[in-house]
């Protein structure tokens, strides 16, 4: 049928169709701008879910301990393995050290935690709010006089963004012991030694505005993964498609705040 | 809804740890940079700090014992540079230390360096100033080797102009090298020389037989002839001596084994 159609109305169909993606896209933008700023109304309402709160962080928190220490051990490892063959082309092998743990609190322990974060915790919200929302149980929430936003939205960005910057500093510090790990295959270095050739390349410069970028990261990863979860349509597959849209748009969402970060750090 | 009892003690057990990592991470980093811990200033002036930056390190007696705090200028030659060292030195820096700026590592980062002063003299006090001495600029290297290389190329110059001068036969030395009449002038001269002296022996043999000189030349002989004598009993004597010594040494060898 497209084909009896002549191209000036087939052009004009692609417009209408490309528009209406637009729109679209810009109206998840505008939910999702709508949604984080009811999020940042309702934490200070009372009365504060401080249990749930508590849960969600041991949810997100301790139960990704594992999964972040691996692969912060497997980064300093594999990093400091990789770094080797070029600095010690330059006799330069006593800054693996430092380069490593430049490298690893600035960029690859924010990343990479978030990274799994997404992939770990976005869908977990992902898929968890959509069921509720595609089994009603949201709507009966309202119905019974509790605020799902604040019960549920607000409980969990809330602990991703306090537990995300501290699943960081286990990752660089694990990331640390990999990369001492790795440094003792070719060369014989004491533990303290290493620290402290790492720490003394490591300025505030580098710590702080890493935090904060964790901050920033959690608070997306809860935000996008609740936002996915609470607007599921209705239908099982939507469960589905929340849960897989959380993940990519929250890992999305962190590598643009990344570049962001990277560019401010660096006016610093 | 928590669907698990006893979930908050390992929460607070894993909040804790990050925060204690945190915690000494910051610590650490701030020992370094002489934030916390007891501290005391000092001051010097330069005239140019060659790319010296805030945050770099003080050393004293080649350890890392303070950094740089701040540098400004205060007028159009002169940079105040201030420096917070560590309180446990402050007895070992004199009065008269001298400070200077040196550079470190691969990439030449600068560094302050504090070389210690007179002994006997006061320590250093709290934001005192100490004196300095001029770093060597690169600039100035730069300038020295360029009278060097000017030199060279001077010198240089002067030796292609003698060597072309000697190839192209002029002067006492290319005359020596290139010029063929003079080698021939010379084996000429040499042939005359030979005759001559052959011509001098036969009138030296003349002269030793004619009556007059003949007395002076016996004499001579005879002299010769006395010392020739004197030095090989001389000779004989000293061979005799080492003899005697050694018949004396092996005589004491085998009764010094028998013993």
């Amino acid at each position: 049928m497209q084909q009896s159609l002549n191209p000036i109305r087939r052009a004009k169909m692609r417009v209408t169709q490309k528009r209406s993606e637009l729109k679209q896209f810009l109206y998840e933008a505008g939910n999702l701008v709508a949604f984080a700023g009811q999020t940042f109304r309702e934490i200070f309402r009372r009365p504060f879910e401080w249990r749930e709160t508590l849960y969600q962080c041991y949810q997100v928190g301790y139960k990704s301990t594992f999964l972040i220490g691996l692969t912060g051990f497997i980064m300093g490892l594999v990093l400091t393995i990789q770094t080797r063959p070029s600095l010690a082309k330059f006799g330069a092998v006593s800054m693996i050290p430092g380069m490593i743990s430049v490298s690893v609190v600035r960029e690859i322990g924010p990343v990479i935690t978030a990274i799994i974060c997404c992939g770990n915790i976005g869908s977990r919200m992902g898929a968890e709010l959509g069921s509720m929302k595609v089994s009603e149980q949201i709507d009966a929430m309202e119905v019974s006089a509790i605020n799902p936003h604040r019960y549920l939205v607000v409980t969990r960005v809330l602990a991703t963004t306090l537990m995300i910057p501290l699943l960081a500093i286990y990752a660089d510090g694990i990331a640390f012991c990999g990369a001492y790990v790795a440094m003792n295959i070719h060369d014989s270095t004491t533990f303290r030694h290493f620290m402290v050739a790492a720490m003394t390349h490591l300025e505030f410069l580098d710590i702080v505005p890493a935090l904060v970028k964790t901050v920033l990261f959690g608070w997306v990863i809860g935000l996008i993964g609740c936002y996915k979860g609470y607007h599921a349509r209705r239908g099982t597959e939507s469960v589905g498609i929340a849960a897989n849209s959380a993940v990519v748009t929250a890992s999305l969402a962190v590598f643009v705040i990344d570049m962001l970060a990277a560019q401010i750090t660096d006016l610093l | 809804m928590p669907k698990e009892k006893n979930y908050k003690w390992k929460l607070g057990l894993f909040a804790v740890t990050a925060l204690v990592v945190a915690v000494a991470a910051i610590y650490y980093v701030g020992k370094q940079k002489n934030l916390f811990g007891s501290v005391f200033h000092l001051n010097a002036v330069f005239h140019s700090v060659s790319g010296l930056k805030v945050g770099s390190n003080v050393r004293f007696g080649g350890i890392d014992v303070g950094t740089v705090d701040d540098i400004h200028l205060t007028t159009d030659t002169t940079v105040a540079v201030e420096m917070v060292i560590q309180h446990e030195v402050q007895r070992f820096i004199k009065q008269d230390a001298l400070a200077s700026i040196g550079s470190e590592g691969l990439m030449g980062d600068k560094v302050i360096v504090i070389s210690p002063g007179d002994s006997g003299r006061v320590a250093v006090r709290d934001a005192d100033i100490l004196q300095t001495h001029a770093p060597i600029e690169t600039d100035q290297i730069m300038a020295s080797l360029k009278t060097s290389a000017d030199n060279a190329a001077v010198i240089t110059a002067n030796l292609a102009d003698i060597a072309s001068r000697i190839n192209h036969g002029q002067g006492a030395l290319g005359k020596l090298l290139r010029d063929t009449t003079l080698s021939s002038n010379i084996s000429a001269t040499m042939k005359n020389l030979r005759k001559s002296t052959a011509g001098l022996d036969s009138n030296m043999e003349a002269a030793k037989h004619s009556f007059l000189l003949k007395g002076y030349f016996k004499k001579a002989a005879k002299q010769k002839e006395e010392e020739q004598k004197k030095k090989d009993q001389e000779e004989q004597k000293k061979k005799q001596d080492e003899l005697d010594k050694k018949a004396a040494a092996d005589k004491n060898k085998p009764s010094g084994k028998k013993n």
